[in-house]
């Protein structure tokens, strides 16, 4: 990145929030199409049943209904739910768009009926009679791997998914010389990802084209059409994805979902279009959930505080079926289960399991939030074990600078880091020392405060194609039209991000134009070159790099263009204030839109240069990026209640470069909103019965504004050499770093109720069951 | 969800007894009880509309009594389905003599699905004792008839 | 999220909407606000064959003084009684109280009528209408009659009204001289209704003893109810801190909690007596004319 810059890193305020604030902005839901139908689709209420016969008859009667159709009337003409993750000796778990004979978790689509209004066609599923077997429902992950249990799948012989391991260094060696070992059983738990937009699918089929259109409320487009394309059996050049505006995805997006496959079915077998939109229950029962994962750590460590080896057994809980990449996503948290120590020896035993759930599958930070959380509780627990400041043992087992880039025991390479520095810099902003004597007061009082601190790492920008199912590369192409006018076409698949606005800026810089004179389209594959979609912190790493080095190739063919015009050297010449110069001459100039009009007129173009003004790039990166930082956080809790106050929150986060700091303060405020709901409040509770009994907004807490006090960020700089910007992805910085901070903090506050550890959420009652035991026991 | 209750009711364990197990007055007891035809020995269909206030729905299922000792004790299972979930329940009466009127206890355990469950827990456990008294107050009410 | 079908009815007149709520009785459901029957009919655990809307009336949204008390038209919005001047005056308790209830948007829409018809077991009015003894105004097409409020809570989602009776007014006492109250309250934290919500009314006679005192508690069992053992043990007696602790411990007598999954039976009892005693002293301290 240049050195000084008119608009990189300049805050500049979102081009996307004008239309969003009015209303102006067009959604899955605000598309309206002649002869429009509607889907709706009856969702089982047993968790494990057989389902014996239906009888749509009713509903194929009533007013208003075009089609009513059952899991048995699409055998063989949609395919199954694409699972991309494959993990070896993996059991298969195939997902039907409608349940054929089984169904496996309350909420999954039994029969769809389309009519001619939503009403008419919701009132129809209500006329579907459905006879079922129940069976006993697997919800507890323990107990379905046990023997006895009953088993989802009558060819599998147990409810084990897989099995995955993986071990670098001398475990057992290091367990050996352990002066210590220090143990701990922790729970994270499923949440629900409550996008505010819920999913969405309209469908439009023309016959004498060929062409199917979906509209989908989805985080990747391409890869959505190559789905859609292989169940619906069609060429690929017969499907088109459009994204139209997002509401949000935090992951339940970047997948494929049964009714993005049924809605362009149902399109082509009726003639006309077709909506369907998930209501917010059926968002809460059959949209992926985040997270679930028990994990039982062993710590081995010298008096001192060294950390000498990590045994992580792990259990996740994989819900029903598998979604797009529902295996995959537990071993991201083994991958990352170093943290930003050298552990030099590190065995991680993962087991998947399956149950009468939803899947689970990627929510922001997507494995990474586990292993986080695992780590940095385990440095505190240490911290705790040899009575040390958790600031001193995180210090001891900091990989040292010179040894970057530094490979773990997992079999990654950090690219990049100063763990020190961000440390040192969120102590300082949070005045740790000056907390720590406040805290000391405080307990004297008989008040209960916590200090938490976090120092993460992340793997982002995901990410070489060597590790990624379907490739982790993006495309951009620019074009820059004969008026001047920029259309950059990014592979990635912002909603949310801001990257209108911050590839807009990347575009006027490199070609010294304005950054309104910069278009950023993406969502729609019959436009953009194919890609594949936003997810994984990538979008700017990975996706800002590919636009990077396309408008670099133009930047080279504009100044060979304008150096011939003008009779300068090319390699000489500056971009800027809509005009190239050059440096020795800096009167002569040629202005931006004279150079592009010669291109399309191309009357006096260099001998051998093709006309007109656009290039595609494809970005590959050699590895994943790792960004870091330092989180301090500040809780006191009330004695009589056990309600837990966030009282100050200070982020200290390490992206490499930032394009746009209002939009990187924007995805660390967010993140760390997020990680306090699973820290504090959120939690997707099924019953024995496997019923998803926070089925809605009004038992399922979500935080809000008033929950949290103003969040105080700054950012170390650590470029990544991974990439030409050296910038790093920061979309889930929050949720993997905060959330440990929080935990921390509030094991910190009741330590002196004897509680080494309390699992999330840190609802009230179960933090007053804690004191009130603690203060009994000191009785 | 566990269930489990006792009341006095003014009559021999006979008497009750017989009442509970006679599906014309038991259907006239039952909350919301449209139907009960018999479906088998100790067996009944049963048409059920209840619900509390605003909250009610249709149900359809099956009424069963097992483990018959008269006149002291008695299973007694229920199972409904209709738009807004499921619920199934079983639980054991015992009816013990105390002063020349019954103190009927029982415990049981009910499950409910769907709908209601997902997004009524916070009723349903409340909802569901209110049922439970609903039909012992009216037992009571027509044994003091007699 | 979509209703089964239903007619809907919107009467012009009160008396139009009594004769339509006796013409078709258990079939029929009065919506106001609607922020407590919309929930269920969209979700459609209830499907009432008509929906009578009220919330058109005119003259039913009021707060005025009448005969030495305060009248509250049963259409009045929580956000206008949190706003009323005239409350915040002479009867703080329900502004206190109405702007503890859920959010914004349903303060706006929300009325006081329709969420004491409703009696939701865990809804905030109910308590502090407890707390200050207000007659609840029920219209018929027979007249009007005026129920006592330690009679209006039956039962779950159940009250004194009987079929073809509307809900048209609350009616308070101004506060008195020496008298404080307060309304405190632990929100769910999803839905922000009360886990436990206390309302207390607390009147000082000479020498800072307890004259009158009422203990107003919602969302602890089925229906809200009047603490009366916490009240006998503070009648007579000096107010204090201690005496306020001890009296809360009475607070959950006779009552058989509610248990869901936010707070178990047994938290609840423990939390009806903290919030009871946050209650009574800021009540106190109101009564000694601080804030």
């Amino acid at each position: 990145m240049p050195a000084a810059t008119r608009y990189l890193g300049k805050a500049m305020k979102r081009k996307e929030d004008p239309r969003l604030i009015q209303g102006l902005a067009h959604y899955v839901d605000d598309l309206v199409l002649p002869h429009l139908q509607y889907a709706a689709i009856l969702r089982s209420p047993y968790a494990h049943a057989k389902i014996r016969s239906i009888d749509v008859s009713k509903a194929q009667a009533a007013p208003g209904v075009s089609l009513v159709l059952t899991g048995a009337d699409l055998r063989d003409r949609i395919g199954m739910v694409p699972c991309a993750a494959q993990i070896p000796d993996m059991k298969s778990a195939p997902r039907p768009v409608l349940a054929l004979d089984r169904v496996r978790f309350a909420g999954e689509g039994v029969a769809v009926v389309v009519a001619t209004s939503r009403y008419a066609a919701r009132d129809a599923v209500d006329l579907i009679e459905v006879d079922y077997d129940p069976l006993t429902p697997v919800v507890d992950p323990e107990k379905a791997i046990q023997k006895g249990s009953p088993v989802l799948y009558d060819d599998h012989k147990d409810n084990i998914a897989y099995r995955w391991e993986l071990e670098g260094g001398d475990v057992k060696a290091a367990f050996k010389n352990a002066d210590k070992v220090v143990k701990q059983r922790l729970l994270n738990q499923r949440l629900i990802p409550v996008a505010m937009e819920t999913r969405g699918v309209v469908a439009e089929y023309k016959p004498g084209e060929r062409q199917l259109t979906v509209w989908s409320s989805t985080q990747i487009p391409h890869l959505l059409r190559t789905q859609i394309a292989a169940m619906l059996d069609l060429p690929e050049y017969s499907v088109r994805v459009i994204t139209p505006e997002v509401g949000g995805g935090f992951g339940s997006k970047l997948n494929v979902y049964a009714e993005e496959a049924l809605t362009g079915y149902l399109a082509m077998r009726l003639g006309v279009p077709v909506k369907w939109i998930e209501s917010r229950r059926e968002n809460f029962q059959t949209t992926i959930h985040g997270r679930d994962q028990i994990d039982d750590i062993e710590v081995a460590i010298k008096k001192d505080g060294t950390i000498l080896g990590l045994r992580v057994r792990a259990i996740a809980d994989l819900g029903a079926y598998y979604q797009l990449l529902t295996p995959l996503i537990p071993t991201l948290t083994g991958l990352m289960a170093s943290g930003c120590y050298k552990i030099p020896a590190i065995r991680v035993e993962l087991t998947g399991v399956l149950t009468n759930k939803m899947s689970t599958d990627a929510y922001r930070g997507a494995g990474r939030p586990e292993a986080t959380y695992l780590v940095e509780r385990a440095l505190d627990l240490v911290a705790a074990e040899l009575k040390k400041d958790p600031v001193e043992v995180r210090r001891k087992n900091f990989p040292k600078l010179a040894e970057f880039p530094y490979a773990t025991p997992t079999g990654v390479i950090y690219d990049s880091a100063n763990y020190p520095r961000s440390l040192d810099l969120a102590l300082k902003l949070s005045g740790y020392a000056k907390l720590r004597r406040e805290q000391a007061k405080a307990r004297k009082q008989g008040r209960v405060m916590g200090v938490g601190i976090s120092t993460y790492v992340e793997i982002c920008a995901m990410g070489p194609s060597s590790a990624m199912p379907a490739g982790g590369w993006e495309s951009a192409t620019v074009r820059i039209e004969p008026s001047g006018m920029v259309n950059l076409m990014t592979g990635a698949s912002p909603h949310g991000q801001g990257q209108e606005t911050s590839f807009a800026q990347l575009g006027a810089e490199i070609l010294g134009i304005e950054p309104g004179d910069v278009n950023v389209i993406h969502g729609d594959t019959a436009i953009v070159p194919y890609g594949i979609g936003t997810f994984g912190s990538r979008g700017t790493a990975v996706g800002g790099t590919a636009a990077y080095m396309a408008l670099m190739k133009l930047r080279t063919k504009l100044a060979t263009l304008a150096g011939f015009l003008m009779e300068e050297d090319p390699s000489k010449l500056v971009f800027d204030k809509m005009k190239i110069f050059s440096k020795a001459h800096p009167k002569k100039s040629i202005g931006f839109g004279e150079v592009v009009a010669a291109a399309y007129t191309a009357k006096t173009l260099p001998p051998g240069m093709e006309p007109g003004m656009d290039a595609t790039s494809f970005f590959e990166p050699s590895n994943f990026t790792f960004p870091f930082g330092a989180h301090v956080c500040v809780v006191e809790i009330d004695k009589e209640t056990g309600d837990v106050r966030l009282l100050k929150y200070i982020a200290v986060d390490d992206c490499g470069n930032v394009l746009n700091p209002l939009l990187v303060d924007g995805q660390v405020h967010g993140g760390i909103v997020q990680s306090f709901g699973q820290a504090m409040l959120e939690e997707a509770v099924y019953d024995e019965q496997g019923q998803l009994i926070t089925g809605e907004l009004t038992d399922y807490a979500i935080p809000r504004a008033a929950d949290l006090p103003w969040l105080e960020t700054d950012r170390t700089v650590t470029p990544s050499p991974v990439n030409p910007m050296g910038v790093k992805g920061v979309g889930e910085a929050g949720t993997i770093g905060a959330t440990p901070a929080l935990a921390n903090a509030v094991a910190d506050a009741l330590a002196p109720f004897g509680v080494r550890h309390v699992d999330m959420p840190f609802k009230r009652e179960r933090i007053w069951k804690l004191m009130q035991k603690g203060t009994r026991r000191a009785k | 969800m566990k269930l489990s209750g006792q009341y006095i009711l003014p009559a021999s364990p006979e008497k009750v007894w017989e009442l509970l197990t006679d599906p014309v007055r038991l259907a006239k007891l039952l909350p919301g009880c449209e139907r009960l035809d018999p479906d088998g020995p100790d067996r009944f269909k049963a048409a059920v509309k209840f619900g509390i206030a605003a909250i009610s729905g249709k149900y359809a299922g099956t009424v069963e009594f097992a483990e018959k000792d008269p006149p002291k004790s008695m299973r007694m299972k229920i199972s409904g389905k209709g738009i807004p979930g499921f619920v199934n329940g079983s639980g054991l009466i015992e009816l013990a003599e105390k002063n020349g009127q019954t103190e009927l206890r029982y415990t049981g355990e009910a499950q409910v699905g769907g709908m209601i469950a997902s997004v009524g827990q916070r009723m349903i456990e409340g909802a569901s004792k209110k049922i439970v008294d609903q039909f012992f107050a009216g037992a009571a009410e027509e044994l003091k008839k007699q | 999220m979509i209703p089964a079908p239903f007619e809907y009815v919107a009467p012009k007149t009160l008396d139009e909407a009594l004769r339509l709520v006796d013409r078709h009785g258990d079939e029929a459901k009065i919506i106001a606000g609607g922020h407590s029957l919309l929930p269920l009919i969209k979700l459609r655990l209830a499907q009432p064959r008509y929906v009578i809307d009220i919330g058109r009336l005119h003259g039913m949204s009021y707060i005025r003084e009448e005969g030495g008390q305060i009248a509250i038209g049963a259409l009045t919005t929580h956000a206008d009684v949190e706003r009323s001047p005239l409350l915040r005056s002479k009867c703080p308790l329900l502004c206190e109280t109405a702007a503890s209830i859920g959010d914004v948007q349903v303060r706006n829409r929300g009325t006081i009528g329709g969420s004491l018809a409703h009696a939701d077991p865990a809804a905030d009015y109910p308590a502090a209408v407890l707390a200050l003894d207000a007659g609840i105004v029920a219209a018929s097409t027979s007249g009007t009659r005026t129920i006592a409020v330690t009679e209006f809570f039956v039962d779950m989602l159940t009250t004194a009204l009987r079929p073809g009776e509307i809900l048209s007014q609350i009616r308070v006492a101004p506060l008195t001289e020496r008298t404080g109250t307060a309304y405190e309250k632990m929100h769910q934290p999803a839905s922000g209704f009360a886990i436990v919500g206390a309302a207390a009314r607390l009147k000082l006679g000479p020498g800072g003893k307890i004259e009158e005192a009422a203990v107003g508690i919602t969302g602890l069992g089925p229906n809200a109810y009047r603490a009366s053992g916490v009240e006998s043990a503070l009648l007579g007696k000096k107010a204090s801190e201690k005496l306020f602790s001890e009296a809360a411990n009475f607070a959950s007598q006779g009552i058989d909690p509610l248990s869901d999954l936010h707070a178990s039976a047994e938290y609840r009892r423990e939390m009806a007596a903290v919030y009871v005693g946050r209650a009574l002293g800021r009540a106190y301290a109101r009564a000694q004319g601080k804030p």
